[in-house]
């Protein structure tokens, strides 16, 4: 009987480390920081008729990437564990740390070009609507591609493992087209709850983790035939459920005894 | 009440009593509407269905009430496969079965001790299908033998229906582990650690060989419509009734397996005592007879007697077991063989790591395809060092070797064949058995290949233990070569419209 080791592996750690770093950058600097661009309560979301112009002055395009990308690294982090180790499992043990970061790479594209275009839709809606409005129609989006077939179709996806070459330039090629591929379908599953944060304005701290607890739960459920239906964090709850009542209530049972 | 099962060859005769009973029972539950739990039709659906299948194979028909939608979303398509599970999950699943069979043959005044049959395909002269299931008739001739199914096609396709005893293996018992892992490396007796799995990617070793490989032979497939027999296919193999005989024998294995604490013993990880429900998932729940509700975990599985089931046979196979002969093979002195097995058996985590891959995913029509496996040099040569060590002054047990069949993807679960490395070019692989690295039956591949049910569509990983091939290598010199050379022989032609791909295949190296 095989004992099995708990210590995590060396890059689990690191991409552990990766999205606390992010995380504690947006929270010690909230005052200050600006995440992108409408998420800020010291700039365009003080003003109700900031245009996309305006919106460029305050943000530059390059702080606005600057700013997708940090917070694709503190929420995206737990949603890359699964495919990075399929990376790594398939990829000869002196190429895994290049395959891996060619794979996150193909990954943070898909993403940032998501996030150029979810940028330009929050700035172009803030300028026709009130921000109140904005996180209105962002949370009927979100509700409808919730229970669409499409966002099943981006959620299946999500849970594909190819085949992977294992050599030389084939090798990088495959790594780096399964990150953008998994990006996409990401991208793809997650666009319309991203959407939430952006227009959330001075909750957006709390809105970005709020996000990511429910697209960390739904990732838990399995693939599932397309159809109009809700898809929420109920295997999340039900593991957490029976987790504390397997492994804490006898614990809890002894201490009082 | 202790139940019996026993080898259904040795009962006595053809339609010795307990067969003639079941046939009874079957026959009973077959009369049943599909919307009663207790029936035939659903019992098989709960392994797993398909109506488009069901409909073709007559099995399903406008005029049938389906059940209730809390009874399809309760126990249906709840089979286990390439997963942990697999084991707990089809005893319980025969438990139950044999409970609603039990109940007709006493109602019908049989013995209230009646238990299932199973049947032992290793056993010499055992390996043809049991008589009463080859007939149309019941032994008085008259012609609605329940046991009968016209659907079971055999390994050739022609209706004769035998399991080849050089086409299987008793390799998985030789596996200390009940748990493996889908990293490359052994996937364990029992299967990988997984959630609830209609149908998981990597099959557990017990499950690949004999489990899937005796599906696909008896089921066999249609050599008219290629529509498969209904062992060939999750989504219908319960509806055969030796199905059951066959699972009786692959329950009577894991018995086998367990003669041998304190290594060959289930996981104690509250993950698999406690079953899916722990990890989020829909618990086990079969009917039972009266209208009962079972629930059960795989812990509760865990020790038969305390289900009150022996089998009359569990006697492990014949020979030095397979990890000991390997290191005597190798140069071990018999004492240092013993001492090291024992080590390996209660060794922490093993490293895995690839040794080398093909080069592009290949597809398998026709009665054969090739590939060639190119290695690491660097990892070849780890391989080599850690064979050698056994030898020097501190032995230390040499690497295992698993070729990975990856995303094995196809329409025809009826599919099956034989893996050979490095046959001499230009020789029949039959004739070389020493480079047989295993047989795999594409058991439940339809549906990891259609995206959307459960399955993302990447297809079904295969794990062979190839430690046997690389060690002739290297006792022959020739482990320094840089390819190996592969060859996928089908036991039946594959035709084009099967679209039978592997995605990748790979070696990996797994430390003991």
């Amino acid at each position: 009987m095989r004992r099995i080791s708990r210590r995590p592996a060396p890059w689990l750690v690191a991409l552990a480390a990766t999205s606390l770093a992010a995380w504690s950058v947006l929270a010690v600097d909230r005052g200050e920081f600006t995440p992108v661009v409408l998420c800020s309560a010291a700039s365009a979301w003080a003003s109700v008729s900031a245009s996309l112009d305006l919106a460029l002055v305050f943000d530059s395009p390059a702080r606005l990437a600057a700013d997708w990308a940090l917070m694709l690294a503190a929420m995206m982090s737990p949603l890359v564990v699964a495919p990075l180790r399929h990376v790594h499992e398939r990829s000869f043990a002196r190429r895994r740390a290049r395959a891996m970061l060619l794979f996150l790479a193909g990954y943070a594209a898909a993403w940032m070009s998501a996030g150029a275009c979810l940028q330009v839709l929050a700035l172009a809606t803030r300028s026709m609507a009130p921000a109140p409005l904005c996180l209105g129609l962002a949370a009927l989006a979100a509700l409808a591609w919730q229970v669409s077939p499409a966002k099943q179709w981006c959620l299946n996806r999500c849970h594909r493992r190819p085949p992977l070459a294992a050599f030389a330039a084939p090798a990088d090629r495959d790594a780096f087209f399964f990150g953008l591929a998994n990006g996409g379908a990401c991208a793809g599953a997650c666009w319309a709850l991203m959407l939430l944060p952006l227009f959330a304005g001075p909750a957006h701290l709390a809105a970005m983790v709020a996000v990511t607890l429910f697209v960390c739960a739904e990732r838990l459920e399995a693939a599932a035939p397309l159809a109009w239906r809700w898809r929420g964090p109920g295997k999340a709850l039900r593991i957490v459920a029976a987790q504390a009542a397997m492994r804490l209530a006898p614990r809890l049972r002894e201490a009082v005894s | 009440m202790a139940f019996t099962r026993k080898n259904v060859w040795e009962l006595g005769g053809d339609w010795a009593d307990p067969i003639l009973w079941y046939a009874r029972g079957v026959k009973a539950m077959k009369a049943r509407p599909l919307s009663d739990s207790t029936s035939w039709r659903f019992y098989g659906a709960i392994h797993g269905m398909d109506q488009g299948l069901w409909q073709q194979l007559g099995y399903l028909s406008a005029n049938d009430q389906m059940p209730g939608d809390t009874d399809v979303q309760n126990y249906w398509s709840q089979c286990q496969h390439g997963s942990w599970y697999f084991l707990p999950w089809h005893r319980g699943y025969l438990i139950a079965f044999e409970a609603v069979v039990r109940d007709a043959v006493t109602k019908l005044g049989g013995p209230a001790d009646w238990a299932l049959p199973y049947w032992n395909y290793f056993k010499l002269n055992e390996n043809a299908l049991p008589p009463a299931f080859a007939s149309p008739n019941w032994p008085d001739g008259t012609g609605d033998n329940p046991l009968f199914v016209p659907q079971r096609y055999g390994p050739n396709n022609d209706g004769n229906v035998s399991v080849p005893v050089d086409q299987i293996n008793l390799s998985a018992l030789g596996d200390p582990d009940f748990t493996g892992s889908a990293n490359g490396g052994s996937p364990g007796f029992g299967g990988v650690d997984t959630g609830f799995s209609h149908g998981g990617q990597v099959h557990g070793e017990l499950e690949t060989q004999p489990h899937d490989w005796v599906h696909g032979l008896v089921g066999g497939s249609d050599p008219q419509t290629n529509l498969p027999g209904l062992m060939s296919d999750p989504d219908t193999a319960g509806l055969d009734p030796i199905f059951w005989l066959h699972h009786g024998n692959i329950d009577r294995l894991w018995e086998v397996w367990r003669q041998n604490p304190p290594t060959d013993a289930d996981p104690t990880d509250p993950n698999w005592v406690n079953g899916p429900a722990a990890v989020g998932d829909h618990a086990f729940m079969l009917p039972m007879p009266g209208g009962v509700n079972w629930t059960y975990t795989p812990g509760d599985m865990s020790n038969l007697s305390n289900l009150n089931y022996v089998y009359d046979d569990v006697s492990p196979p014949a020979g030095a077991p397979q990890a000991i002969a390997r290191l005597q093979g190798l140069g071990a002195s018999p004492a240092a063989a013993r001492s090291l097995v024992g080590s390996i058996a209660m060794a922490g985590p093993k490293t895995v790591e690839l040794m080398g891959a093909n080069s592009q995913s290949i597809r398998l029509t026709g009665t054969e395809a090739r590939t060639a496996v190119a290695l690491d040099p660097a990892v070849r040569q780890k391989v080599a060092a850690s064979i050698n060590s056994l030898v020097g002054p501190a032995p230390s047990a040499p690497d295992r070797i698993f070729l990975n069949l990856e995303n094995v993807r196809g329409l025809n679960d009826a599919t099956a064949f034989r893996v050979y490395v490095n046959v001499p070019e230009g020789e029949d692989p039959a004739r070389h058995p020493e480079c047989l690295a295993g047989s795999v039956a594409l058991f439940g591949v339809r549906k990891a290949t259609l995206a959307g049910d459960k399955h993302a569509g990447d297809g079904l990983t295969f794990v062979l233990d190839i430690t046997h091939v690389i060690d002739a290598l290297h006792l022959a010199g020739t482990l320094s070569a840089d390819q190996l050379h592969v060859r996928l022989v089908p036991v039946r032609p594959v035709p084009e419209a099967a679209q039978i791909s592997i995605g990748r295949i790979s070696v990996f190296r797994q430390s003991s």
